[in-house]
Order: C-alpha cells, then sequence, then structure tokens
C-alpha cells in the first residue's frame, strides 16, 4: 500500500515538474516570438508612422505623432512598454477598423474557434475510426482504400480543395451557399463547406497515423495472445488495442491545430467567413500595424498552449511516457 | 433672342425664367444634324435645361418610370465596408455609395452623363457663365425632423471652401468667390472665371448635402446619420456590413426595395461571384475581366456593362533619367501595341486607346488622325538617342484593379523587346503602389472615369497639379486646356481639346493603350439596376421581382 502511494507521489511530482519545464519552454517561445514581431514590426519608427497616419500624412505631423507616443524613447524600454500593454490587454486601436484590437479580435476568435471546434468534431471521430478499420487487417481491400484516399485528400492543398468543391457544390449543382458570412447568426448550412475543406484536408493524415500505430499494436505479443485465447476481434480493439493505439494520433491531433490554424486563414478568406483568419488577412492586406502584431501574439499563443495539452494529454494516456518528455 | 426661334418650341428651364442665350445656338446644330443629340441633352442640362423638355423637343421619349413592384424585399449588395466619419472627406467612391441612400446632391448626373435637378430643382447660369443661381426643391425634411433650406447648403459650400478645409471639394471648386443667400431656398454663386461644367460637379462623391449641425453634433456621420434621402441607416460595421431602412417620409418617389444590406465579403471578386450563385446576394460592385466567363455561365444571374472613360496609363516622368531625352519616349511609344494590349490583356473587350487620355464616349473628345506602331522608328529613335545597344527600363506596377494590369504591362513588354527596349517589370503590392504611385520614373496607374476630357486634363497634366503624376508642364497645353474649359458649345470645345490632345501625344509622357469595358453582375430578380461609369448608384430605384 505504502509503496504504491509513493509511487502514486512521485508520479505527481514528475508531472509537476514536467508541466513547470512545459510552461517554462512555452514562455521562452512567446518571448523569442514577441522580440521578432517587435523587431519586425516596430523598429523602424517612421514606418509605423506612415502606416499609422497613413501615407498622405506629412512629415511634421508623423514627428509629432512618434513624439507624442513615446517612439524616441530608448529601443528596450519600448519593448517592455509593448510587452506590458499588450500583457494588460491594451493592444492598441485598429487604423483601419477604427476599433480597439481587442474588442475587435474577442469575436472572431470565437468564431474561429467555432470553426475548428466543428473541423475537429468530423475530423476526429472520422480519422480514428478509418484509421482503425484500416489498421486492424494490414493489408485488406479497406486497409488499401483508406490509405489511397487518405494520401489523395492530403495532398491537396486548401486553396485548392476550397476551389473544387465550391465548383462542384455552389456552381454545378446549386446545393450549397457560396460564402459563410454567418450575417443570419450561426447556420449549419454555411458550415458545411468550410468545415468539409478542414477536414479533406487534415482527415486523411490523422487517419494514417492512427493506422500506423494501430498495426504496430496489432502486431504485439499481447494481441497475439488474446487472439489464440480465442478473444473476439471487437473486444481485442476496444478492451486491448485502441488505448494503447491512441497516444500516436493524439500527438498528431493536438500538432494539428497550428496547422488548421494556418488552414483555417485559407478558408475563411475563400468563404468571408468572419473569423480570426480574415481579420489576420485583411490587417496584412491594409497594413494594420497594431492588429497584425496582436495576430501574431494570439497565434503563437495558439500553438504553444496546444503543444502544452499535447504533452498533459499523452502523458495521462501513458504514464510511462512521463519520466521520458524530458525535452 | 433665343426664345424666339420656331425651332424651340417647348425647350424651357426646370424653374422657367429665360433661357441661357447659348441655348439657340446649340438647338440649330443638334436640328441640322451637326450636333450629337447626348451632347446636346448633356450641354442645356447644364444650363438649367429641363431635360425632359429637350427630349420632347429631339422627339425622343425618356425613360419610361420603371412599373411598381412588390416592395417588402430586402435587396443585398455586396460592397466594401470601410471606415466613414466625414463624407466630405472620403477618398473612395464605396463610401459613397453607403451615404448616398442617405446623403443627397444639389444635382445628380446619370449613367448617360446628362445632369439632372435633386436637391437644386434648377438653375440659371449668367450669360458669361460666372454667377450661377440655385432655386432649392422646397418641402424637403431632414430624417430628424428638420425642414431642408439654403441654410443646410451654405454650411456645407463654406466647410468645402474654407482655405483650412481637407476636402477635395476646395481644389475642385476653387473658381467659386463667394456664396450669396437669397432667400430661404435660393442662393447664387459668384465665380472668378465661367465654368460651364458646374452642376456637374456638384454631384462628385465629395458634395453630399449634410445637416447644419453637423460638425456641432459629432462630425462623425455613422454615428449621427441624419439625411434627406430615401433610407436611414440602421447599422454600421466596419469590414462586416452596413444595413439601410426605408424612411415613410421621403419627399421624392418611394424607392422600390424596404431594406438594404451592404455585405463586406473581401477583396476577392470570385468569392462575389460564389455568393451571387449561391444566391445568397442580389448585386455585385464589380465583376472583373477574369470572373467574366464563370458570371455568364450562372443561370440565375446577368451581366451588366458599359463603356466607361476609365483607363490604364503608362507614364515616363519627363524630368527623370532616361526619359528627360524625347526620343526615348517617342520609342517606347512608338514600338508599343494599344491593340495587342486590348487584345491579349483585356480580351479586347473594350476600344483602343491613342494616348491622348480623353475617350470616344466623351463629349469633348476630339479624333486625331491615327499614329499607326512602327518599330523601325522605335529603333531609330533609341539609337538616335544614344542607345544603339538597346535600353534598360523599369515599370512599376500594383494591380490595383486586378490582374490585367499586369497582364497589360507584360504584352507592352514584349513590345518594346521588339524594338531593343527591355522593360522589367516591378509588380508591388495594390496598398505599397498607391504610395508611390506619383514618385516612380515610370509607373502604370489606373484612372476612374471623369465625364469630360477636361477634368482628367485638369487633373492629371496640367503644370503642377497635385494628381500630376507625370510631371508633364508645358504652358502650351495648361493654355489650350484653359481655352477648352471656358467653352461651352461642344464641337467648339472639340477644336481646343484637338489641340491639348495633340500637344499631350507628341510630348509622348504617356502610353495609354485602351479603354476596357465595365462589368457588373446581378441576380436575375433584380430590376433597374444599371452600371454607372463613375459607380453611383442610386439605388432607391432598384427593385426585386
Amino acid at each position: 500500500m505504502t509503496a504504491t502511494r509513493n509511487l502514486g507521489a512521485a508520479r505527481t511530482l514528475a508531472a509537476a515538474g514536467l508541466l513547470g519545464r512545459r510552461l517554462a519552454s512555452a514562455a521562452l517561445t512567446m518571448l523569442t516570438v514577441s522580440l521578432l514581431v517587435f523587431a519586425v514590426l516596430e523598429v523602424n519608427i517612421e514606418g509605423v508612422a506612415t502606416k499609422v497616419l497613413g501615407q498622405f500624412s506629412t512629415a511634421d505631423q508623423r514627428h509629432a505623432w512618434l513624439l507624442q507616443n513615446g517612439y524616441f524613447d530608448p529601443l528596450p524600454v519600448r519593448y517592455a512598454r509593448w510587452v506590458w500593454g499588450f500583457l494588460t490587454g491594451r493592444w492598441g486601436v485598429s487604423t483601419y477598423y477604427h476599433a480597439d484590437v481587442l474588442a475587435l479580435i474577442a469575436p472572431r476568435l470565437l468564431a474561429s474557434g467555432m470553426l475548428m471546434g466543428a473541423a475537429l468534431l468530423v475530423i476526429i471521430p472520422l480519422a480514428l475510426i478509418l484509421g482503425v478499420l484500416a489498421g486492424v487487417r494490414q493489408g485488406s481491400v479497406v486497409d488499401r482504400s483508406v490509405s489511397f484516399l487518405a494520401i489523395v485528400t492530403t495532398s491537396v492543398p486548401e486553396f485548392a480543395s476550397a476551389v473544387f468543391l465550391s465548383a462542384i457544390f455552389v456552381f454545378w449543382l446549386g446545393w450549397l451557399p457560396g460564402v459563410s458570412t454567418l450575417a443570419g447568426g450561426a447556420s449549419l448550412r454555411e458550415f458545411m463547406l468550410p468545415v468539409a475543406v478542414l477536414a479533406l484536408s487534415s482527415t486523411g493524415y490523422i487517419a494514417r497515423m492512427t493506422r500506423a500505430s494501430m498495426v504496430e499494436v496489432m502486431a504485439a505479443p499481447y494481441v497475439r495472445t488474446a487472439l489464440l485465447k480465442g478473444a473476439s476481434i471487437r473486444r481485442i480493439i476496444f478492451a486491448h488495442a485502441l488505448r494503447n493505439a491512441l497516444g500516436a494520433p493524439v500527438t498528431v491531433i493536438m500538432l494539428q491545430i497550428p496547422w488548421l490554424l494556418s488552414g483555417v486563414i485559407v478558408v475563411e478568406v475563400f468563404f468571408a467567413y468572419p473569423g480570426f483568419g480574415t481579420l489576420l488577412y485583411q490587417a496584412s492586406v491594409n497594413s494594420d500595424i497594431y492588429l497584425i502584431e496582436a495576430c501574431a501574439m494570439i497565434g503563437v499563443i495558439a500553438v504553444v498552449t496546444s503543444q502544452l495539452l499535447s504533452d498533459l494529454i499523452n502523458a495521462w494516456l501513458n504514464p510511462r511516457l512521463a519520466p521520458a518528455l524530458k525535452a | 433672342m433665343a426664345g424666339g426661334r420656331s425651332g424651340m418650341r417647348g425647350l424651357q428651364n426646370n424653374g422657367g425664367g429665360r433661357l441661357h442665350p447659348a441655348v439657340g445656338d446649340l438647338v440649330d446644330q443638334v436640328l441640322d444634324g451637326t450636333l450629337d443629340r447626348r451632347a446636346f441633352l448633356r450641354t442645356v442640362a447644364w444650363l438649367g435645361v429641363s431635360v425632359p423638355s429637350a427630349q420632347a423637343l429631339l422627339g425622343v421619349a425618356g425613360c419610361a418610370p420603371a412599373s411598381a413592384v412588390s416592395a417588402q424585399r430586402r435587396l443585398r449588395f455586396v460592397c466594401a465596408v470601410q471606415q466613414i466619419t466625414d463624407p466630405a472627406l472620403t477618398t473612395w467612391i464605396e463610401a459613397s455609395n453607403l451615404f448616398r441612400n442617405s446623403l443627397e446632391f444639389l444635382t445628380e448626373v446619370d449613367a448617360d452623363n446628362i445632369t439632372h435637378p435633386y436637391l437644386a430643382e434648377s438653375w440659371t447660369p449668367s450669360d458669361d457663365l460666372k454667377t450661377w443661381r440655385f432655386q432649392l426643391r422646397q418641402g424637403i425634411r431632414w430624417s430628424n425632423g428638420d425642414v431642408f433650406d439654403v441654410d443646410d447648403v451654405a454650411f456645407n459650400f463654406k466647410r468645402w471652401l474654407d482655405p483650412r478645409s481637407q476636402s477635395v471639394n476646395r481644389t475642385s471648386f476653387a473658381a467659386i468667390q463667394d456664396f450669396e443667400r437669397l432667400n430661404d431656398h435660393a442662393f447664387a454663386l459668384h465665380l472668378n472665371r465661367p465654368v460651364c461644367s458646374l452642376p456637374e460637379q456638384l454631384y462628385a462623391f465629395t458634395c453630399p448635402i449634410l445637416h447644419r449641425r453637423f460638425e456641432q453634433e459629432g462630425g462623425d456621420w455613422p454615428k449621427n446619420p441624419v439625411g434627406t434621402g430615401p433610407f436611414q441607416l440602421t447599422g454600421y460595421e466596419v469590414g462586416r456590413s452596413a444595413k439601410f431602412r426605408r424612411r415613410s417620409s421621403y419627399w421624392g418617389e418611394r424607392p422600390k426595395v424596404e431594406e438594404i444590406d451592404y455585405i463586406d465579403l473581401g477583396p476577392d471578386v470570385a468569392t462575389h461571384v460564389a455568393a451571387l450563385a449561391a444566391g445568397q446576394v442580389d448585386v455585385l460592385y464589380r465583376v472583373t475581366i477574369s470572373e467574366l466567363d464563370l458570371v455568364k455561365r450562372l443561370p440565375h444571374a446577368r451581366l451588366l456593362r458599359t463603356p466607361a472613360a476609365h483607363t490604364l496609363v503608362m507614364r515616363m516622368q519627363p524630368d527623370r533619367k532616361p526619359f528627360e531625352d524625347i526620343r526615348v519616349r517617342q520609342a517606347v511609344v512608338a514600338a508599343a501595341d494599344n491593340a495587342a494590349m486590348l487584345k491579349f490583356a483585356y480580351r479586347g473587350l473594350g476600344v483602343v486607346g491613342e494616348n491622348t487620355h480623353v475617350a470616344p464616349t466623351q463629349p469633348d473628345y476630339a479624333a486625331l488622325p491615327p499614329r499607326p506602331r512602327d518599330v523601325a522608328k522605335a529603333r531609330r529613335l533609341l539609337a538616335e538617342a544614344g542607345h544603339p545597344n538597346g535600353l534598360d527600363l523599369t515599370l512599376t506596377l500594383g494591380n490595383t484593379q486586378g490582374r490585367w494590369e499586369q497582364d497589360t504591362a507584360q504584352v507592352l513588354q514584349q513590345n518594346c523587346a521588339e524594338a531593343g527596349i527591355r522593360i522589367r517589370l516591378n509588380v508591388i503590392p495594390p496598398a505599397e503602389y498607391w504610395s508611390v504611385w506619383d514618385k516612380t520614373p515610370f509607373g502604370l496607374t489606373y484612372w476612374s472615369h471623369r465625364p469630360l476630357g477636361v477634368m482628367l486634363y485638369d487633373l492629371a497634366y496640367r503644370s503642377g497639379s497635385v494628381w500630376n503624376e507625370s510631371r508633364f508642364a508645358d504652358p502650351e497645353f495648361d493654355h489650350a486646356l484653359d481655352a477648352a474649359m471656358a467653352v461651352l458649345d461642344p464641337k467648339a470645345r472639340a477644336v481646343q481639346m484637338a489641340r491639348a490632345e495633340t500637344i499631350l501625344r507628341d510630348r509622348a509622357v504617356i502610353i495609354q493603350p485602351y479603354w476596357p469595358e465595365k462589368f457588373t453582375a446581378v441576380a436575375d430578380r433584380v430590376i433597374g439596376h444599371r452600371v454607372h461609369p463613375s459607380d453611383y448608384f442610386r439605388m432607391d430605384r432598384v427593385g426585386l421581382a
């Protein structure tokens, strides 16, 4: 009993240590990216003033504005002020939308979250089912067809599949709406095409990862033993193989989230979906400097958080992995 | 006396009263067939003559009012929704198409470039065209209940003409010396030089008439959207949408639709077409040449098209190397094949340009003797200019209107290669182009439609004009332009314009390859929408079937 309890305590400690190390590395990543964003967008102060005041502003106006906003202070001071402003939610005012950046981003993030959530709801079950089906009997017809489809769909980029799907379902058949502005509130029909495009590019990859993992598990001695003992294939999959085979797909799914974030930009712009992606796109097209900065930082936070989550879920699925995750 | 001629019977001013003395000559010319009917209508309309009475004189029927249709509908229009604060400071036409639903103008210029009464019901120019009396329509109320009168108009003119005004109106109305209030519904404008097209200029997109307390009440129109127009602004979200609802107490004809939603679908026209195909929107702002085939195949949509005086100009700054040698500029112009640029970059849908920047559809156009392409001459000129082994040039462009700008430049590149001129294309993002458009020595710039050639010349080629991107400065040209601007008679003006056009073409500062057609598309159920060459849309006349 005591031994078990000690083991449990040790595991908790190890997990806490892991979490601490992970948090530290996440913070370091964010710091590095923030330095890069600052260096690219804020070091050339003449550029900042032109972007904020417009190309028709005079040199005097720009100088006065820079002076008034402390742009002639030393770089480290300005960087510290900028980071502090970001941490305390003062993200500036968008030059294109003329609105507070934080207020602008929040509903857009929610909309993109909805889109990604909907996409994951389709991707995860579909990919796991297909992957497991293919992996149970390696080399079967099911396995070959799933692998073939997975490779084809994964190799088509989002901007191409968006055009294909819209050509078929909007222009030819006329079944689905061509843009997803959510003007009349969230609508299932408007979600279909964007979700389909995202699902098409991600499902295949995750399905193939699940299949590989499943094939490996199905060849493991304990599965063979169970088979020899006469257990049903259903029992083998659900009781023995699945949990062990899920580790790799979960990592892939979590790594897929940042990937989805970039796919979301393409899809959102194509379907005029009012999300984070279109906002970032508009910001870059219009040189909307404070909005670009905030969007870049949000992007980093999303990537770092999803990696952190992926590690934690993996540790939970397979406790043996915990000490090995020291990277 | 003009009114005494037999042919003038029935011709009258919008407000009654004496006709301008020039009207008689114009009538004689149109009746003996020496003056084009549309040019006649345009000119007498400036002078305050009622267009229906002029049409009756010519024996042509005006547009019959569209039949009444069910009005309980919402129209959805794809349009960029950018920030608006002060409508007089607007720099993009899309914004004006939003506030055009609520704010009105003193005059209106239709898609045929004919000027009609609007908030001003009539106007009378003095014989020397230097004093203009305007009579305002009575019985108009603002959406906040106030009566519209001359004080509102005075407020607007005062802020346009204020020396500290940042509005482009200050320069376009520089000739106005004084605004004189005559009574509650009449005023006079006193000019320091004759301007015949003044009523037409009052429909520029920066000239909506604002309420007299616009500045006192915040100076931010979407926040306090008071107007005299047919619709009331009910929602405004930059980058998303703008919503308008019909006003029950509008003074004019009742709009045919109840509500208009403007939806911002981003800059990609292909996305707009997808929305039209799926029946999610009714009217597109524009369709470019790239989407043309797609739109033609849509089952429930209609393609609309119109010729317009908008164009691409590839201009060389004559004060920059190597363009200070006129032989270099002449060589580039001689090597350019305008017909090929139209054919390959715009699929032949337009009219070939003559490097004069005046369109055959503009009333003051003068045809010049053709000057065909001559590659041998280009080579000879280049050798004479000291470049016997050819010349390297860089052409900067930004695809501000779409990919066809670059396609046009590529054809020019091939044309010039035949003459030994090697052009490198410097393609930059659209937003970036507008920060260098007047600075780059050799650039390709899009010029939007203007009703008159003199307006384009005044903006783009007069010495020292703010928008003179080619840095062309020629006193002889300015003189010819001044002369053309003061002439009312279209034929006499064309004679003056022929001089200005010849000078501009001889100085070889621009290649102006073609006049592309303008396209847009609407859903089948849309009735009464016309493509306006300036993109000025009156949505109260558009209905849904």
